[in-house]
């Protein structure tokens, strides 16, 4: 060690600087840990579903015998849709468009043929997360990208071709299979052929989807031209998983379509995380009071010291380098030490929570938060030291 | 303000006291002073004593020219160039290269050697070798106390260990505070020989204080503070 540091050092209280290592380790160990394990635990319900955002709530009109009757719509009004727009957790309000034609699909497989009557929906395509090249459709094209619900895969495979003896399909042979799509008027008069493309299955849209301008074309072509109002619609939310929303939902008898009951387990967990992650930072601000009153001490009790370097010639930054070390080496076992201490948490509950449908990546992020903290922590100490070593210029 | 430009070409001429005057003093009447509320220009490379009673400003004056203190009424120009208007880091590039200062309290580090003490200054202005430092200690008859602490060495001994550590640099000015009190008329003489000497060789002013045992050498004026 230099002359300088070994002047400069004296006094150092080995106990106050461990003190600032346990607390800091303590606090950034939970801050890391708990965000590490939210953005763990949070894949369970974040199934992977490219096609619409987790924050996307597909709903519709609880369907009971009036309906069948004929007493009661299940499409909703103009009024509302204009009311679920005005709740403060709507970001933007999508309407389902149906067919006003009817289709046929027709499928050429290992030399059998297969058709089917079916039906498409619609929805705007900002709702509709997949590159823009695999949703495109032009107008007049003979081929249309199509989204299939996973569910109708599964019931096709486990249920129907089971039971008929006819061969399962993935979803990638799915896709490469031919399906030619004839939609014909009410009338029968009108008609058009177009080859269907699936571009990917969905878990939470049940349906059938294709482009908007595809829908909005074959409807002026092939439509009765009848005004209808959509049966279900898609809600852009800020706040997915929010009390607010199910409350609304259920006073107004409205379904989500999907997986629901994930998202009030998803926002206990952000909860929970969030008032951990907030004890986690209250530990962090502390031990950052700790080391920036250790500092002050240490540096108020060589204070004469501090001021005859400087009056030697010494300049600022010198006579804090032992002091910026101090503070950099403290500050970089602690987050070390919390970061070892997080990992090895991680490793506990890792195999669980994996068993219960999630899929941990490596935890980069929850590491870069702890990091930050730690360069908040050493920059605001040097910030501190060279304030109070500029203080000692003139005693 | 760059340093170099207060110094026109690289080095410190002339220290201008103007009307200058501790503060404290500014409610009393003092004393008779050739110095205080004057017009006092120090030159290079003139020796000038300031002779003065204990309580007169003496020390008061070089911390004032040393940048250490700025509690005076009046102007302290370097150069031409208010002093107040120089930054912590120009005042340290002038502590480095300008101006050495032997305080009276000699601030010497009380847990580091004498050696450690005289290194400590020397390293950072890289100026004499271990060679002449040696010398110097030999000349002053400390070199058997160069790895004593300081703090546990004589007032005397620790006076000739600052003195050392005060030519340790590069200067124009040297401003010597006292620097003989403690010290027997043989060392006075040969801490004087050795100042002059490294004084004659940089062409650099002194400007020594003293309240009655002044360093024994050649002045060209005597100031009454």
């Amino acid at each position: 060690m230099n002359i300088i540091s070994r002047l400069l050092r004296k006094n150092t209280s080995p106990a106050r600087i461990a003190g600032f290592v346990l607390s800091n380790f303590i606090g950034l160990a939970i801050v890391t840990g708990a965000l590490m394990f939210y953005r763990d635990a949070r894949t369970i319900w974040t199934d992977e579903d490219s096609f619409i955002r987790s924050d996307f709530l597909v709903i519709n009109k609880k369907v009971t015998s009036a309906n069948t009757v004929g007493q009661s719509s299940s499409e909703f009004g103009a009024d509302e849709i204009a009311d679920i727009e005005s709740q403060p957790w709507t970001r933007s309000v999508g309407r389902f468009t149906s067919n006003d034609y009817r289709v046929s699909a027709e499928v050429q497989a290992g030399g059998r043929g297969m058709s089917t009557y079916m039906f498409f929906e619609s929805i705007p395509d900002e709702f509709v997360d997949v590159p823009s090249s695999q949703w495109l459709y032009r107008e007049g094209s003979d081929e249309v990208p199509i989204i299939l619900s996973k569910d109708y895969l599964a019931l096709y495979n486990f249920g129907f071709a089971s039971s008929a003896g006819l061969p399962q399909v993935s979803e990638g042979l799915m896709g490469s299979i031919p399906m030619t799509l004839t939609l014909r008027s009410e009338d029968g008069l009108r008609s058009r052929t177009v080859r269907g493309r699936v571009a990917g299955f969905s878990n939470r849209l049940n349906t059938i989807l294709v482009p908007q301008r595809f829908m909005e074309e074959t409807n002026r072509e092939l439509g009765s031209g009848r005004e209808r109002q959509p049966s279900r619609l898609i809600i852009d939310t800020s706040s997915p998983g929010d009390v607010a929303i199910t409350k609304y939902l259920e006073a107004h008898d409205y379904e989500v379509a999907g997986d629901k009951s994930g998202t009030s387990a998803a926002f206990l967990l952000k909860l929970i995380v969030g008032i951990v992650v907030g004890v986690g930072g209250v530990i962090t601000v502390l031990s950052l009071f700790v080391l920036l009153l250790s500092m002050a001490l240490l540096m108020e009790k060589n204070r004469d010291k501090i001021h005859n370097l400087l009056m030697l010639g010494y300049d600022a930054g010198t006579v804090a380098r032992p002091y910026e070390s101090l503070v950099v080496w403290a500050s970089v076992a602690a987050y070390v030490i919390a970061v070892g201490g997080a990992l090895l948490m991680r490793l506990f509950y890792l195999e669980p929570v994996e068993g219960l449908g999630a899929h941990p990546e490596f935890p980069w992020l929850s590491l870069s938060v702890g990091l930050v903290l730690t360069v908040v922590i050493i920059l605001l100490n040097i910030l501190s030291l060279r304030r109070r070593i500029r203080a000692s210029f003139r005693l | 303000m760059n340093i170099d430009t207060i110094l026109h070409g690289g080095r410190l001429d002339e220290i201008r006291l103007d009307r200058m005057l501790p503060r404290v003093f500014a409610n009393e009447p003092i004393p008779e002073s050739q110095v205080w509320r004057r017009d006092v220009t120090f030159r290079r490379p003139r020796r000038v004593l300031v002779a003065a009673e204990s309580g007169g400003g003496k020390s008061s004056m070089c911390a004032y020219i040393y940048g250490a203190r700025t509690d005076y009424e009046g102007r302290l120009l370097l150069n031409g160039h208010d002093a107040r208007e120089l930054g912590m880091e120009q005042w340290q590039a002038l502590r480095r290269r300008h101006i050495a200062y032997l305080p009276q309290e000699l601030s010497l580090f009380a847990e580091l050697s004498a050696w450690d003490n005289i290194q400590l200054k020397n390293r950072l202005t890289g100026h004499a070798t271990d060679r002449q430092v040696e010398e110097w200690l030999d000349a002053l008859g400390i070199s058997a106390r160069r790895d004593y602490p300081a703090g546990r060495m004589s007032i005397g001994q620790q006076q000739r260990v600052a003195i050392i550590r005060a030519i340790c640099q590069p200067f124009d000015f040297l401003l010597l505070d006292e620097p003989v009190s403690h010290l027997d008329a043989r060392n006075n003489d040969i801490a004087a020989a050795i100042i002059a000497a490294e004084a004659d060789r940089q062409k650099a002013a002194i400007i020594s204080t003293s309240v009655g045992n002044a360093i024994n050498l050649d002045y060209t004026q005597t100031l009454h503070l």
